[in-house]
Order: C-alpha cells, then sequence, then structure tokens
C-alpha cells in the first residue's frame, strides 16, 4: 500500500534527476552524481541484506568487483559487445552467489559474517594474483566505452542516465518486492526464523534468493562503474569499499528502503567537500584518510541517531504528521 | 635446505604466527564475552603497540621504556574508546557494535598513516644474541619471547578468571548481564577492563612480535581477522582459540613455504571457510570457557 | 498407516512412539495418543513435561529420535517445518516469536503465505496477478484479525500492543494458513483475566470453523473451561488421558503436579 504523499514526493525526485543535467552542464557535478547512483545500488542492495533480511554477509562488495571485471574482460578482449558483458556479468555472478550462498549462508550469526568477510578477503587477492587475466595488481586498463548497438556511451550524461536508470529500476523492484508477499517472507527471517519457517516459509531458499538477487544487483552497478571509470583495480574492491558502502548504510539508515541512497548521496557530496577543504592542509587524501572523517560521522550517527538519518527524518514527519 | 628442515622452519614460523593469533583471538573473546562487543580494532590495538614503539625508538627512549609507553598509551586509547563510542550507544544491537568498532579502526588507521607514513618499520629484537640452529632451521630468540609471552598470558588469565573474586564477576558478565548487575557487579567496570586488557594485549603482541615481522600502520586488519577467526572457530574458549590459531599459523607457514607466499592467505581464508561449512554438517558440541 | 487405537476413524493426528532427546535429556520417552477431527484437546503437565518440544516435534521445528507422526494417514515427522505448515498445521508459540518489524496486518499477511503463489518477478514488477493475490490476502488476514477482535490495531507496530492482543496476532497469523490443526503453545500465559475470557471465546469460535485445536497450558480453570478431552504428560510420558471432569479427580495427576504427600 503505497501512502499517495509518497507517491508525489517519488515522481517528484525522478523528475528532479531526470532534470538535473538539463539545469547544469557542469560535468563535475554529473560525474559526482554518476557515482552516487553506482554506490548507492551497491549500498541498497546491502542494506536489504543486512537490515531486512538479517543476513550479515560483508561479502556484497564482492560481486560489484565480480561485475566490473566480468564485463572489464569481456570488453577488452572482444569475446562478446560490451553491453553483453554486463549481463554475462550478471549472470556468472548470480551463479557464484548460488554457488557460495548455499554453503555460506547455513552458516549462522558471526560465522556467516566470519566466513563471507573471508571470502571478500579472497576475492580481493584472487584479482591481485591471477595477473593474466585480471591484470594483477594494477588492474585492467583501457576498458572500452560501453555501446549498444550503434549507441557509443561517450559523455558522462550518457553515464548519468545509465546509473541513476539502474539505481532507479532497482529501487522499484527492491520497493514493490519489499512491500509483497516475497517481502514479508524476507523480512521475518530477520526476526524470527523459527516462526518463519512454521509460516510455510522455506528459511534457506528464502535466504539465499535474497543473497543472489542482490548480488546480481551489485554486479550489474559494479559492470556499469567498470564502463564508466574504464579500468579496475583489486584494491577498489575489498575492505575499502566494505567500509564505504557500510558507512553510507549507517549515515542513511537500514530501516528505510532509501536509507542507504541518502547516505550515499551524502557520503560522496561530502567526500568531495572534504577533499576541496583539505587539499591545502594535507597533501594526500587518500580512501584511509577519509576513513578517519567517515569513521567519525559513523560513530556520531550511531550514539545520536541510531536508525540514520533517514530513520531520523521519518521519525521527525511522524511526529509532524502527529501533532498536525 | 632439506626437505627435513625446511618442515621444522615452516614449523617454526607456524607456531610463532600461531601464538599471535592466539593471543589476538584471546583479546577478541574476552571482549566479546564479557562485554558482548566485537571490538574490530583490536588488530588496530596491535598495530600501535609496533608503531609507537618504533616512533619512540628512534626519538632515543630506550626499547624498553618505548614497550612500556607503548603499551600503556594504548591502553588509554582503548578506554577512551569504550567511554566515547561504546559506552554512548543505547541500545545497541550486535551490528550496531561491530559498526562503531570497524569505524573507531578506520578512524586510528588513518591517523596512524598521518603520523608515520606507510613504509614497513623494523623495531629493534629485544636480545642481541645471534639466531641459532635447531633441527638444521634457524630459530629467532625474539620467537621464544613471543612463545613465552602467550604461555604468561594464558596462564595469568586462566589464574584471573578461576581464582579471584574480580575474575568471578568477569564470568558472571558473561553469562548474563543483567544477572550480574542485579548481584551488585559493576558491568560498565568490566566492560571497561576487559577493553583496557585486550589493549595492553595486543598492543604487546605487536611489540613482541614487531622484531620478527615488520610492522606498518597496514599490519592491523589481517592480523585482527586471523586473530578474530581462531576465536570464532575455537568457539571462544581460551583451548579452542590456542589449538585454532596453531593451526591457523601452521597452514599459513606452510602455505607459504610449499606454495606461494603471495596466496599463502588464500588458501589459509579457503580453509577457515571450508572448515566452518564443514561444522555445519556434523553438531559438534562447544563448551564455553566461562562455565 | 498408524497401529495406535483411535477409535476406528482416520485421525487427524496420530503420535506413534515418539520420542525425543537433547543431548542426555529426555524430553520425550514415548508419547503415544491421537486426536481426531474438530473439538480442543489440552495438553497439560509439570514444567519440563516435553509438551512445548512435542509441539516442536509435530510442526517438524525438531525430528523425533524415535517414533512417527502421521497427519491424515500422512507421514510429517522428519520434515522440514515449511512442508508441515504448508499441510495446514499452524501454531502459536510460548514466547511469541512475532515479527516485529512489521506491524500488526503484516504479521497477519505473513501467516498467508502459504496461500500464495506470486514469485519474485511478478511480486518485483507489481504483476497483475501478484496485486490480485495481494488484496486478497490483505482480505483474508483482515478477516482474521477481525476474528480475534484485532482489526483496528492494523496498521501499528506490533510492539506497541500488550501481551494479551500480542498473543491474539499470533493465533490471526496462523489462521492466515487456512489450518484444520491448530496448536497454541501457553496461549494464556501472562494473560490478565477478560484477556483469557477473550480468548477462550476466540477459540470457541475457531472451533465451530471446524478447526481442531490442541493446546499446551498451565492456566487450569482455562483448560477446564476449553478442552472436550486433556491428555496429562509427566516426565515425557502421558500419565492419563480423558474428559477433565476424570483428570480433576486422577490420582497420577494430583501427584505429578503436587508431589507425594498430596
Amino acid at each position: 500500500m503505497r501512502p499517495r504523499k509518497g507517491n508525489l514526493s517519488f515522481l517528484v525526485l525522478i523528475a528532479a534527476i531526470a532534470m538535473l543535467p538539463v539545469l547544469t552542464s557542469n560535468s563535475y557535478v554529473i560525474s559526482i552524481m554518476c557515482f552516487v547512483a553506482i554506490y548507492g545500488t551497491l549500498a541498497l542492495g546491502m542494506g536489504v541484506l543486512l537490515e531486512h533480511a538479517g543476513i550479515f554477509s560483508l561479502a556484497h562488495p564482492t560481486w560489484f568487483g565480480l561485475g566490473a571485471y566480468f564485463a572489464g574482460i569481456v570488453a577488452i578482449r572482444g569475446i562478446a559487445p560490451a553491453w553483453a558483458g554486463i549481463l554475462i556479468g550478471a549472470v556468472c555472478v548470480g551463479l557464484i552467489a548460488y554457488l557460495i550462498g548455499a554453503p555460506l549462508l547455513r552458516l549462522k550469526g558471526y560465522y556467516l559474517t566470519c566466513a563471507s568477510f573471508a571470502v571478500l578477503l579472497i576475492f580481493e587477492i584472487t584479482f591481485a594474483q591471477f595477473s593474466s587475466i585480471t591484470g594483477g595488481h594494477e588492474g585492467l586498463m583501457g576498458i572500452p566505452r560501453l555501446t549498444i548497438g550503434t549507441i557509443v556511451f561517450r559523455k558522462d550524461i550518457h553515464y548519468y542516465y545509465l546509473s541513476w536508470g539502474l539505481c532507479l529500476a532497482c529501487f522499484c523492484f527492491l520497493y514493490n518486492l519489499m512491500n509483497s508477499r516475497i517481502g514479508r517472507a524476507i523480512e521475518s527471517l530477520h526476526d524470527s526464523e523459527v516462526a518463519s519457517s512454521c509460516m510455510g516459509i522455506n528459511v534457506a531458499r528464502f535466504r539465499l534468493l535474497t543473497f543472489i538477487l542482490t548480488a546480481v544487483m551489485a554486479s550489474l552497478a559494479g559492470s556499469v562503474f567498470c564502463f564508466y571509470i574504464r579500468f579496475t583495480m583489486p584494491t577498489i574492491y575489498g575492505f575499502a569499499l566494505l567500509l564505504e558502502v557500510l558507512t553510507m548504510i549507517v549515515i542513511g539508515g537500514g530501516k528505510k528502503l532509501y536509507g542507504p541512497l541518502v547516505g550515499a548521496f551524502i557520503m560522496i557530496w561530502l567526500r568531495e567537500l572534504l577533499h576541496g577543504l583539505m587539499r591545502r592542509i594535507l597533501p594526500v587524501m587518500t580512501s584511509e584518510v577519509d576513513a578517519i572523517f567517515f569513521g567519525i560521522a559513523v560513530i556520531v550517527i550511531l550514539i545520536f541517531a541510531p536508525h540514520g538519518l533517514s530513520g531520523s527524518l521519518a521519525a521527525f514527519v511522524n511526529k509532524y504528521r502527529r501533532s498536525a | 635446505m632439506s626437505l627435513w628442515s625446511e618442515i621444522v622452519q615452516y614449523t617454526i614460523s607456524g607456531i610463532t604466527s600461531g601464538s599471535i593469533f592466539a593471543i589476538i583471538g584471546i583479546c577478541w573473546s574476552f571482549v566479546y564475552l564479557i562485554a558482548k562487543v566485537m571490538n574490530f580494532a583490536t588488530g588496530e590495538f596491535v598495530m600501535l603497540g609496533g608503531m609507537i614503539t618504533w616512533s619512540l625508538s628512534l626519538k632515543g627512549f630506550g626499547l624498553l621504556q618505548s614497550a612500556v609507553i607503548a603499551i600503556l598509551s594504548t591502553t588509554v586509547i582503548a578506554a577512551i574508546v569504550e567511554r566515547t563510542v561504546i559506552r554512548p550507544i543505547k541500545h545497541g544491537t550486535e551490528l550496531t557494535y561491530i559498526i562503531a568498532t570497524i569505524a573507531c579502526a578506520s578512524v586510528i588507521k588513518g591517523i596512524a598513516l598521518l603520523m608515520w607514513g606507510s613504509e614497513t618499520r623494523l623495531v629493534k629484537p629485544f636480545f642481541k644474541s645471534e639466531p641459532f640452529q635447531v633441527l638444521g632451521a634457524t630459530l629467532n630468540p625474539q620467537v621464544l619471547c613471543v612463545i613465552g609471552y602467550l604461555v604468561i598470558v594464558t596462564g595469568s588469565l586462566a589464574l584471573l578468571l578461576n581464582y579471584t573474586l574480580f575474575g568471578k564477576g568477569l564470568r558472571t558478565c558473561a553469562l548474563n548481564q543483567i544477572n550480574a548487575e542485579l548481584i551488585g557487579v559493576d558491568t560498565k567496570k568490566m566492560r571497561l577492563f576487559c577493553f583496557m586488557l585486550a589493549g595492553g594485549l595486543a598492543s604487546a603482541t605487536g611489540i613482541v612480535t614487531a622484531p620478527i615481522t615488520f610492522t606498518g600502520y597496514e599490519v592491523g586488519l589481517l592480523t585482527g581477522l586471523k586473530g578474530l577467526i581462531a576465536a570464532i572457530v575455537g568457539n571462544w574458549t581460551m583451548i579452542g582459540t590456542v589449538s585454532v590459531a596453531m593451526g591457523l599459523g601452521l597452514v599459513e607457514a606452510f602455505s607459504a613455504g610449499f606454495i606461494s607466499s603471495g596466496l599463502k592467505d588464500l588458501f589459509t581464508l579457503l580453509i577457515v571457510i571450508i572448515f566452518l561449512v564443514l561444522r555445519t554438517l556434523t553438531f559438534l558440541p562447544g563448551r564455553r570457557w566461562i562455565k | 498407516m498408524t497401529s495406535v487405537n483411535c477409535n476406528g476413524q482416520e485421525p487427524l493426528l496420530a503420535i506413534e512412539n515418539v520420542g525425543k532427546n537433547f543431548g542426555g535429556i529426555n524430553a520425550i520417552m514415548s508419547l503415544n495418543f491421537c486426536l481426531q477431527v474438530g473439538g480442543t484437546v489440552s495438553l497439560i503437565g509439570p514444567n519440563g513435561a516435553g509438551k512445548t518440544t512435542l509441539i516442536n516435534v509435530v510442526t517438524g521445528v525438531y525430528a523425533p529420535d524415535r517414533g512417527t507422526v502421521h497427519f491424515f494417514g500422512e507421514q510429517i515427522s522428519g520434515k522440514p517445518a515449511h512442508i508441515v505448515a504448508s499441510k495446514g498445521i499452524g501454531r502459536t508459540f510460548q514466547l511469541g516469536e512475532f515479527f516485529d518489524s512489521l506491524t500488526v496486518l503484516g504479521n497477519a499477511m505473513v501467516g498467508c503465505h502459504t496461500q500464495g503463489r506470486s514469485g519474485l518477478i511478478p511480486c518485483g514488477l507489481r504483476l497483475r496477478s501478484a496485486k490480485r493475490e495481494e488484496e486478497n490476502v490483505r482480505e483474508t488476514a483482515l478477516e482474521n484479525l477481525r476474528l480475534v477482535g484485532l482489526e483496528k490495531r492494523a496498521i501499528e507496530s506490533i510492539s506497541q500492543l500488550p501481551l494479551g492482543e500480542r498473543k491474539l496476532v499470533g493465533i490471526a497469523r496462523a489462521l492466515g494458513m487456512k489450518p484444520r490443526l491448530l496448536l497454541l503453545d501457553e496461549p494464556a500465559g501472562g494473560l490478565a483475566h477478560h484477556e483469557v475470557e477473550k480468548l477462550v471465546y476466540v477459540i470457541r469460535t475457531l472451533v465451530n470453523r471446524g478447526i481442531t485445536i490442541l493446546l499446551v497450558e498451565h492456566n487450569m480453570p482455562f483448560v477446564m473451561a476449553v478442552s472436550e478431552r486433556i491428555i496429562v504428560l509427566d516426565r515425557g510420558l502421558k500419565i492419563a488421558e480423558g474428559p477433565p471432569t476424570e483428570i480433576r479427580c486422577n490420582p497420577d495427576v494430583v501427584r505429578a503436579y503436587l508431589g507425594e504427600e498430596y
């Protein structure tokens, strides 16, 4: 049941996103917003996994990396047209997620966190070590532009619409899903698996389903990412990315579906702001140094706004509605 | 080197790493069992031990003084983490604390990078003696320090927990926090103690191992993770953690030696995952060290 | 096919020589009884008698170590819980096990999961079939909530309700499966007097609709008020079975509950 007010604000948002490149031709802004959409899709999936399904898997960034590598390798080697690389990546990642997920999701609680973290690191090492396929530590360079038929994605604005199209499509799909029979089944997993299975829900199957679905979404985001920045490196897809995604989920809030998107928006713009301010003080702004500020931001949010900013927004709106 | 001496060499380095993982695993399980927090900053405490000692010894302090100051400062830092981060979080779920400690770890790591740069550093060994030969393999006397340290730590902790009143207080916190508070145990003080203990032990570990393995701002992550794996797979018991840690250390040493040092982490992690998954197929009863 | 004597007719539920251990503890030693269609049967006994374990065995949460459970002649013991649920066995939980992240209506709708068919794609794309099914499920869930008198609180978060009302939501949730057998685990536990009265009314309504009820309880007046038959367990064994009037006077029962001196 969608509240009518929510529908309207959603449409306004879509309109705003669509109109942005018309209102500003600043390619820097457009480029940053591409990243917001791509990371947002990634965070969206992980938010569902962590906060809605209760699956503490830290392996999520791996699917992003695999999507990027599959698409990149397919495009560079000319195995198939570039757009097919995205689909191949999605299918392969779905398969790998199934193979890894089936045994892994049987683990409970911390064992799953530990094992999934190990998966994350294993893939990071694999990307770095098997240089003949993946380009090793330096990664793959010079990935060709994305082409679909005769359309060549050349400018930032093309990727803007592509990445936001993907992000909004994933969001709508997940929104519909979470408000349906399947979504309720997934949410029930979070609270009580025993009760869930006594209601006729095949717990193992739904855990795996959520896992694979979010993995495929992450893979699609990763493929778009790799065509956008036209190179990939193993260090992008490891622990650092995990931290960034967790930061987005915490800052934005995980309870609401759109929370991680808000978090992605805030975090990426904040990072740009930070870089701009600190350029004079600190010579090098690597991701580790960024992490100092984001670590502090996460701690502050956890103490003062534990449900993230979207949670605080929702609570504020509720209070406003009740008093009005 | 003959095969036999290779094996001995790898066993020695395996036991060395295993001891390191064991103590870090004990730090993890202490804080987890008693304070109910999965402290991802444990690895960073290890790094701080080594790095502070290095930077102080560079400034002219003696090795022993640097070490003591390093341990004390890390303990203080751990206390600060508990007070400013863990305590203010209301209604924290386990995931919340995990994310909070990961955030702390990132902050500490970033500051370390800013203060000390990104190169790996070497700390001087404790004793001036030369490495000597054992069964055809080289034994660095620092290794004996590491093993001795492990023995002292496990022994003292066992004594603390089983034979002192304070130790009993710790154990009640582990069993049931609400009931512990009802009988007058100050769980908040216990939690603070655990954090400080973890900080002290972890930093001491970092110091003791720094002469053998290099130390740098990056050391925290993988070492901390291996300690965590040892604790989890060892079911949070002291015996379990130490045995799993030794196993991990040996697997790592042998994969590095016989297969490839680049892939050693890969194999170790793979084996951990396989082990964890196989465990779900048969039911192994777990015993807690705190009954 | 069962060999337990069930008065000839095909029983709804046949428990045959069921036993369950946990480590060294014998939760259920050997249990034999049948349930016929219709009416309410209560399972009583001191703590540790194995009552909740039996419910868990029947619903498939545990597989029995010994013996079998048959539902309308079909073996269900050893099958996973979600399969057992889809056959028409619903249950509530002693400790509630509610879905706190869902509303009251949401909880009731989860119960209707087995009645739906929509898969991933229809739900994600909000196809017409999925929308129609969603409407039906909503109606059914509201109907179930109406039965327990809670439809006015449908959109509230379940954690805001008092315990008695939450337990009624648990029953509404279980009704979503269109169960033929309903297992209630201590439904009256922690309830105030007026809440128990409401519960009695709800149970009688359900029985009138043809649902067989097996309930586990400690609250004796409540048990006496709703049951046609009572089965008494003690330390994993059935020690008595019969109508309430008989059980009240049975010396074994008194001894089990109150001890030898009485």
